[in-house]
């Protein structure tokens, strides 16, 4: 068990939305069960009012919770310092035998998450709360997951033993490594690279084509793609380290957090796309998603870019 | 036109408190209509111009305001549809003390972003209207009732809504100043908009521009 001020913070967090999320979740079932905006009786008006109440709640943890995805990155990362072997957040990670299975429902959860608040926001824009049978039918689901990951983290933290001697990076991202990942190391860097830049041309095609539900798809394969193209290519040009592959490294200040600006560009450019897919309103989401996504791809490529012209080599 | 549907408005205050404001009304007020509606205190008067204005909400029923279902609207959209559709006008007058005349006037238009021409169209037309143009820049506290009461009907105008919705308005005025906002009320109805007048003056009974006088007792209509 480990127990540092900022585990003790989410801990806590966790507690508190744990009640909140309950109580939401009651009053959710009753609501999607329930609710017909036409209807004009005591019933429904009173769900009216506790529609507000119960989306508040949810609106408020979920916004919480977005940014909290970062705490505790940085927590894993700050925690690393105190395990035997770990030199940044992948050794926490893979100090217990939840960790990569809380990172990858944390990665969903966070999709879901803004997908839930988006949809409350265009509820909100509309007299008629087009989206309020579906917005609380979506937590209803979204509740067990998100009770999940709360036992799963707190599984995770209680696991975590101080004394015992845990992998570092740079052996868990390695293509001798036997983790979950080292299957990454198998694939073809050029296979890689194709697969990242055509996902890009892809999502490209399909904003000028306004083909919403394959723009959705190729921003979700995006996900995917440009994570696995990011451990295995473009990492090690931020590292300057051919065989440095380490997802978690260039979070560090040494790195100036540029991690957090990679992660916040791939997650909300490939989010906006996600919801393209799902609310079809105006083309501000194929614009926000398009705009971010390219930076993202210029931004990463830069970093080859930048090594070529200094080095006058690739890795 | 408005249309009150099979409203009841219970107010709980707890579960072994709970008092009836209205039982069961069905009301319909024509567009231009000035409707009075009558009854003592506690009767229920007040509570119909909050469901009207979407203030508050029923318990049961339904309101509908033109093409508007007001009883059914999400707070951030019936405070759009009162800037729009309804002036109101309260007892209390509900003016900022410590604000000029002008300035309480064009308090509504604040959340428009109207430019500055359009804003000082607008507040000399409504002052010229209800004969304050002299007292525009005095601070409301330092006006008699009368003023006062002709600055919130103003106010209550100033984006030219179609409804005014005034509660008990005389009920700090003497008799010659609620003959004279009386006289307001006729050139308001003169123009075209729907009124409804809250009250249990008997000044407002028997005027010939009253369409419609509605008595309420205990939350029924009489």
């Amino acid at each position: 068990m480990i127990l540092t001020p900022e585990v003790l913070a989410i801990l806590i967090l966790n507690a508190i939305f744990m009640l909140f999320a309950t109580v939401v979740f009651v009053l959710s079932v009753k609501i999607y069960l329930n609710w017909d905006i036409n209807c004009t009786s005591k019933a429904q008006y009173k769900l009216e009012k506790q529609s507000f109440l119960a989306a508040t709640i949810i609106k408020y943890i979920f916004v919480l919770k977005i940014p909290l995805f970062l705490f505790f990155i940085f927590t894993l990362d700050k925690i690393s310092n105190l395990l035997t072997g770990a030199m940044c957040a992948a050794g926490v990670v893979d100090a217990t035998e939840y960790g990569t299975n809380l990172i990858i429902l944390k990665i969903i959860n966070l999709y879901l998450f803004a997908s839930w608040l988006k949809l409350h926001s265009e509820d909100m824009k509309d007299k008629n709360q087009p989206y309020t049978k579906p917005k609380f039918g979506l937590f209803i689901l979204l509740f067990f997951s998100f009770m999940v990951e709360i036992i799963l983290e707190g599984i995770m933290f209680g696991s975590i033993e101080i004394d015992k001697m845990v992998s570092c990076c740079g052996s868990i991202y390695s293509s001798s490594a036997s983790s979950a990942v080292s299957g990454i190391f198998s694939l073809e860097t050029t296979t890689v690279l194709t697969l990242f830049y055509g996902n890009y041309l892809l999502i490209v095609l399909f904003y000028f084509f306004k083909k919403r539900y394959l723009f959705a798809v190729a921003n979700m394969f995006f996900i995917v793609v440009a994570i696995v193209a990011l451990i295995l290519f473009f990492g090690t040009y931020i590292y300057e380290l051919p065989s440095h592959h380490c997802p978690f490294c260039f979070l560090q200040r040494d790195y100036y957090y540029v991690g957090y600006l990679i992660y916040g560009m791939l997650f909300t450019g490939t989010f906006y796309g996600f919801v393209v897919g799902f609310i079809n309103k105006s083309d501000i989401n194929y614009q926000i998603s398009l705009l971010i996504n390219s930076v993202y791809v210029i931004f990463v490529t830069l970093f080859v870019v930048i090594y070529y012209m200094k080095n006058g080599v690739l890795l | 036109m408005i249309e009150l549907k099979n409203i009841t408005k219970i107010y709980e205050v707890n579960k072994n408190n709970m008092v009836t404001a209205l039982n069961n009304i069905n009301l319909t007020i024509k567009e231009g209509e000035l409707v009075v509606l009558k009854g003592a205190s506690g009767s229920g008067k007040s509570t119909i111009l909050s469901l009207i204005a979407a203030i508050s909400k029923p318990t049961s029923g339904e309101v509908i305001v033109g093409t508007n279902r007001a009883s059914k609207l999400p707070d951030n959209f019936a405070s759009d549809f009162r800037r729009d559709n309804i002036g109101f006008v309260f007892q209390k007058y509900n003016l900022i003390p410590t604000l000029s005349a002008k300035d309480n006037i064009i308090l509504p238009l604040v959340p428009l972003n109207l430019d500055v021409k359009e804003i000082e169209d607008k507040l000399e037309m409504v002052l010229r209207m209800f004969h304050i143009e002299h007292k525009a820049n005095q601070l409301v506290k330092n006006l008699s009732g009368g003023e006062q009461q002709r600055v919130a009907i103003a106010r209550a105008n100033i984006n030219n809504p179609k409804i005014i919705l005034a509660d008990e308005p005389t009920a700090n005025l003497d008799e010659k100043l609620s003959l004279h906002f009386i006289e307001m009320l006729k050139e308001l109805k003169r123009d075209g908009k729907t009124i409804i007048v809250a009250t249990h003056d008997p000044l407002f009974f028997d005027l010939d521009i009253v369409d419609r006088v509605v008595e309420i007792h205990q939350g029924v209509l009489a």
